[in-house]
């Protein structure tokens, strides 16, 4: 009983490590544009940010925070976004954007 | 039941299943059915979004004590939004332009011109929401009529993206035409992902029934 809780124990700690870093390691850096924007407050409104930049091409991923008000863009390998189409796909979407972070900061 | 009737029993039970909206704005290329059912009529919204700014669509709508029936098209536009660090409002200008078709007591497959216009505004948190629309509605010989009405609601949760979210809400309906201008319909709104549903009974015992899914 106790090895079985053991070997329990251990799968569900890779799994959940391997969950983590496969999350974390969706995006690289370099492809990641994190945005912070104003407006953000309704979970139903928001779904339009999926379906905004999931029309685009260059576009591999795309992921909401409300808790801190952002969204995190993540650019198709060698693909890159300039600060004047980010701002129009945001507003589109009937946000504003605050600011506009590249890369990982840790 | 006319064949007018029927193509509208078909759209609402279409809609019932499909479900339906909150804003009458989409995103660009977004799609909305909206179905809605309170103590005054039944109403089915299809609309598109060609830009961030404006939707137009067909509207149905069947008034259930007057026993008439709208079909016409809706222009919604987006006069002006606010976005704040935790706060979002919007103002919406809604009209439409159609056909009127009655067959109740002294009207005998009475058609008229129809039309209607108003003013949509809401102002939400996470945690607090408050919205307030209004509504003219003429439609020649048939009927004529103001209404308005306003909601409060709270969150009891704050959800993640992704969550099931859920808002409890009472709105108040101003209908001066009517003997009982004044109703309360405590409501519940739960909403998941890209689908959007209301509840609730007025203390007059009119049930409140809307759907919404965007597209």
């Amino acid at each position: 009983m106790k090895s079985l809780l053991s070997t329990l124990t251990i799968i569900t700690f890779l799994t959940a490590t391997a969950a983590y870093a496969t999350t974390h390691a969706e995006t690289a850096c370099e492809d990641r544009i994190d945005v912070t924007v104003d407006g953000l407050v309704c979970d139903f409104c928001a779904r339009a940010l999926e379906k905004v930049f999931g029309k685009r091409d260059d576009v591999a991923t795309i992921k909401v925070d409300l808790d801190h008000a952002e969204v995190m863009v993540g650019m198709k390998s060698g693909q890159t976004m300039d600060d004047a189409t980010l701002t129009q796909l945001i507003t589109d979407s009937g946000y504003n954007i605050r600011s506009i972070e590249r890369g990982c900061d840790d | 039941m006319n064949y007018v009737t029927a193509i509208m029993a078909c759209l609402c039970a279409m809609s019932w299943v499909w479900t339906a909206q909150a804003r009458p704005v989409s995103y660009p290329g977004g799609v909305t059915w909206m179905q809605m059912n309170d103590m005054d009529s039944h109403a089915v919204h299809l609309h598109y979004s060609p830009t961030a700014n404006y939707s137009i669509g067909y509207k149905g709508e069947y008034f259930r004590d007057e026993d008439w029936q709208f079909h016409g098209a809706q222009f919604n536009y987006l006069v002006k939004r606010w976005n704040k660090p935790s706060v979002q409002a919007n103002l919406y200008l809604k009209t439409g332009a159609g056909l009127a078709f009655s067959d109740y007591q002294s009207f005998d497959d009475e058609t008229s011109l129809a039309g209607f216009a108003g003013i949509a505004a809401d102002w939400e948190t996470r945690r607090w929401f408050t919205s307030y629309e209004n509504r003219y509605v003429s439609a020649g010989n048939i009927d004529e009529f103001f209404n308005q009405k306003a909601r409060v609601g709270v969150a009891p949760y704050i959800g993640d993206y992704g969550d099931t979210h859920t808002w409890l809400m009472l709105q108040v309906d101003h209908n001066p035409s009517q003997d009982d201008d004044i109703t309360f319909t405590p409501l519940i709104r739960v909403f998941k992902g890209e689908y959007l549903a209301e509840a609730g009974v007025s203390d007059q015992g009119d049930v409140l029934f809307n759907w919404v899914i965007r597209y």
